[in-house]
């Protein structure tokens, strides 16, 4: 190595007699060093201080903190902060578990597979791969069949105004709603239990 | 008490979403305020402060008939409003000159409060600096110097600090780049002389780091004043309440790392690793191969050998 002799090295190290305090995670360096204070020089013994803590800080975040170049740079990779700050809003509750979700719980009924949950099913009758809902879906079978067998006694006991062709849609969305007004009871409970809890 | 909206598209309804408490928290807004009267030199400073924050600060122009530590109900109304936790409110008043009251909230309601006094004459705006500036959104390096800050029991300095941290803090990322590292605010007080009634003042200030080759594998480090500056007394000061700060300091469910079993870090920051081997099984142990101890040679020999030891230990007994 060819330095120039007459350049002395720049001193790097910081010396205090008491070390540093670091908290790289929120960058901040702690000196816990009594501050005496030139008062005809005020600003030139806080820059000192300043300069004193920059230089530790760096010197620390350099050798402890990984670093990696990018493209974009060297970017060092901090811990986590170690220092607690209060949060800005209370931690959020977690939702009270749904009358179902309590009963399968109880059960041991474990929630479908994503494989279950697709909306795809082999229907035996035509050998073919259909929707399980939705448009052309199974659970629509046999509701546009051109003959349906009725039986008479039922058809004797009808509702005025229906008719056996709208009974499949009638089911669905009576189900529908059912579903529905679980889902609204479980809201307003859940909604009642969390502003209690509050 | 604000009133409360139903969404009544997805756009409000993601708005509404944001301002929800979440188990990681976006960083804090700040929310400049100024009261009835506010001297110039506090305008001045609460302007500096909000560069010094700027994508995450709000700043409010109007007059406010607010007194903090009075009755912060508007401070509060603010903070619903704002979606803001953390507060600068300057006022002027003959009793209290210049002063700047910090506060910070915890579910939009006051956690606690913090007034410093600005000392006008050695105040000095971030525009008197005729030097470079930060680029904005820079994360600053925090120095406190003094032992007033490392005080075991909860006073204004510790306050202060809590509250210089949480408004330097700005975005965190686990990531940052070392170009990034641009200025340091150093905040410093002397330590507190015997008596109790001289509280000494907090030295705010702020430098641009310069990095010079050193010849070794670390920079040298010089610094340059870029303002503010600034002379803080404390004043009054409001400290949380446990309930409220024992909430507030809950760490969500989830978030906490999952301590690894059996890996530690030492002292040195050297990282030590415990394995647990099983019982080693010693009967499958390959011991020196010699002709003698082949086993058909041990098969013939070893009813003998018993039978000798039963006969040594008769004979001792």
């Amino acid at each position: 190595m060819a330095l120039p002799i007459s350049k002395p090295k720049l001193p790097v190290v910081v010396d205090k007699p008491t070390p540093y305090t670091f908290d790289l995670g929120n960058l901040l360096a702690e000196d816990p060093n009594p501050v005496i204070l030139d008062r005809s020089a005020i600003d030139q013994s806080l820059a000192e201080i300043a300069r004193d803590g920059a230089q530790s800080l760096i010197n620390q975040l350099l050798t402890t903190c990984p670093l990696q170049s990018t493209s974009d740079g060297v970017l060092l990779t901090l811990p986590a902060p170690a220092t607690r700050l209060p949060r800005e809003k209370p931690v959020p509750q977690p939702k009270p578990p749904t009358k179902w979700e309590r009963f399968a719980a109880k059960k041991g009924i474990k929630a479908k597979t994503r494989e279950q949950r697709r909306n795809l099913a082999y229907d035996e009758e035509s050998g073919e791969w259909k929707r399980k809902w939705g448009y052309k879906g199974l659970n629509k079978k046999g509701e546009d069949d051109w003959l349906v067998e009725v039986d008479p006694k039922k058809e004797a006991a009808r509702k005025e105004g229906t008719s056996i062709r709208a009974d499949g849609r009638r089911e669905r969305v009576e189900r529908i709603k059912r579903n529905e007004r679980k889902m609204r009871k479980n809201q307003r409970d859940a909604a009642e239990k969390m502003g209690k809890k509050a | 008490m604000l009133r409360q909206v139903k969404p009544r598209n997805a756009r409000s309804k993601r708005a509404l979403e944001k301002r929800e408490p979440k188990a990681i928290e976006n960083p804090k807004t700040c929310l400049f305020l100024r009261g009835n009267s506010c001297s110039q030199v506090v305008q001045d400073a609460m302007n500096d402060f909000f560069s010094m924050r700027q994508p995450l600060s709000k700043k409010f122009t109007k007059k406010n008939p607010i007194h903090p530590f009075e009755d912060a109900a508007s401070i509060e109304f603010f903070s619903e409003k704002n979606d803001a936790s953390l507060f600068v409110f300057g006022s002027t008043q003959k009793k209290r000159p210049h002063a700047l009251t910090f506060i910070r909230t915890f579910g939009h309601k006051v956690l606690d409060m913090l007034e410093l006094y600005l000392d006008q004459e050695s105040y000095r705006s971030i525009t008197q600096f005729k030097t470079k500036k930060f680029a904005i959104g820079m994360r600053p390096m925090v120095l406190f110097a003094g032992s007033a800050f490392e005080s075991p029991v909860p006073n204004e300095y510790t306050l202060a600090k809590s509250f210089f941290m949480d408004f330097f803090r700005g975005e965190t990322a686990d990531k940052i780049d070392v170009e990034g590292l641009q200025y340091i605010v150093s905040i410093a007080a002397e330590d507190t002389t015997g008596e109790g009634d001289a509280k000494p003042a907090i030295h705010l200030r702020v430098y641009l780091i310069s990095t010079k080759r050193s010849g070794q594998k670390l920079p040298r480090v010089e610094v340059e004043e870029i303002g503010p500056r600034m002379d803080l007394r404390v004043g009054r000061m409001k400290e949380a309440d446990e309930a409220m700060l024992k909430e507030a300091m809950r760490k969500a469910r989830g978030t906490e790392e999952k301590t690894k079993k059996n890996v530690s870090m030492d002292s040195m920051g050297d990282k030590l690793g415990r394995v647990h081997l099983g019982k080693q099984d010693l009967s499958q142990l390959q011991t020196r191969k010699m002709k003698g101890l082949k086993r058909s040679h041990d098969d013939a020999a070893e009813p003998e050998d018993i039978v000798e030891v039963d006969d040594s230990k008769r004979a001792r007994k």
